[in-house]
């Protein structure tokens, strides 16, 4: 007998014990599948969610590639908190410009009383009136 | 073929368990044949699998078959290599660990295989899954590298060329290794009173 044929017979008698293995070892087998096709990455390169290394009796988790998804995911947030940013300054800067015209038609209208004149701070105020508009 | 492109279409989901499907039991056992233990050759494969499925999902499924018996040897091989990083702290430890784990393996090998056949009543099957569970206990008892070029070559019905590539060595050492594997069991089967 050569050494093919020799090679054939033995593969032959392999192939028989593969049938026979338990049903632990193959149903594991097929789990180890299952979670390797669900690490495929999708057609983008993106590589496809999946869970965590775990041993070959763990149960497989199926999920689907959302790459566009996880992308919008990291950019709404960053503009609502720029949007929210520009919108509490403009509050602040509404709200002080109203405060100072509140002041000046006060002060022409000759509604402030004699104490508010005694105050330091308004007089600084009154001799830097750039700083405030 | 495709004109715009000279990259070929990646595997479908399909195509890949398709092919792990074919490959599995076969992979399990060769990591079975160097390892000797279930879990052990179970974790194995699932890892060769997802190493296969991740890093090379993107290629042809023409070529998984090459890729995963390369990426199976690694897996096996790094195997033994962390195994003999722990048997160092295991030695140095070993008066709290219980002896003989090394005596048990052969034969574990063997009553498992052989196990697997209890519910076949007919004798001549249950003598046929003896005669497959010696085959396969003298081809786990082959030298390592004896044992995957003949495997790849006989079982995995790859040539010497693809064999060499698998292994990292030359055509004339994958001949060589064959051939002693080859000798080294037929002389061990014969000493059984097996007969192919």
């Amino acid at each position: 007998m050569n050494e093919n044929e020799f090679g054939y017979r033995i593969r032959q008698a392999l192939d028989e014990g593969l049938d026979q293995l338990d049903y632990r070892t193959t149903y594991r087998l097929q789990q180890a599948r299952q979670a390797a096709v669900a690490r495929l990455p999708a057609a983008g390169g993106v590589p496809a969610l999946a869970p965590a290394w775990q041993t070959a009796g763990g149960p497989p988790v199926e999920r689907e590639p959302i790459g566009w998804l996880r992308g919008l995911g990291l950019v709404v947030p960053i503009v609502a908190l720029a949007i929210g940013f520009v919108g509490i300054y403009d509050y602040q800067e509404s709200r002080r410009i109203a405060e100072l015209a509140d002041m000046d038609f006060a002060v022409l209208m000759d509604d402030v009383p004699l104490e508010t004149y005694a105050d330091k701070g308004f007089g600084a105020l009154l001799q830097n009136p750039s700083d405030e508009q | 073929m495709p004109s715009g492109s000279l990259a070929p279409a990646m595997a479908t989901r399909d195509e890949l368990s398709e092919f792990l499907a074919s490959v599995e039991r076969r992979a399990y056992k060769q990591a079975l044949f160097a390892v000797r233990d279930s879990d052990a050759a179970l974790d194995i494969v699932q890892d060769a699998m997802i190493k296969l499925s991740q890093s090379y999902g993107e290629r042809p499924s023409a070529e998984f078959p090459l890729l995963f018996t390369r990426i199976l040897q690694n897996v096996i091989h790094d195997h033994f290599r962390r195994q003999k990083v722990r048997s160092t702290w295991v030695t140095l430890f070993s008066a709290l660990t219980p002896a003989g784990d090394d005596d048990a393996d052969p034969l574990e090998t063997l009553e498992a295989l052989a196990g697997s056949s209890d519910a076949e009543g007919a004798d001549d099957k249950v003598e046929r899954a003896q005669v497959i569970a010696i085959i396969e206990e003298e081809v786990g008892r082959l030298p390592a590298r004896q044992r995957e070029a003949f495997l790849m070559r006989y079982w995995e019905e790859m040539d010497v060329a693809e064999t060499a590539a698998a292994m990292g060595c030359s055509e004339g050492s994958v001949k060589t290794h064959c051939s002693r594997a080859t000798h080294a069991l037929a002389k061990a089967l014969r000493a059984r009173g097996i007969t192919l």
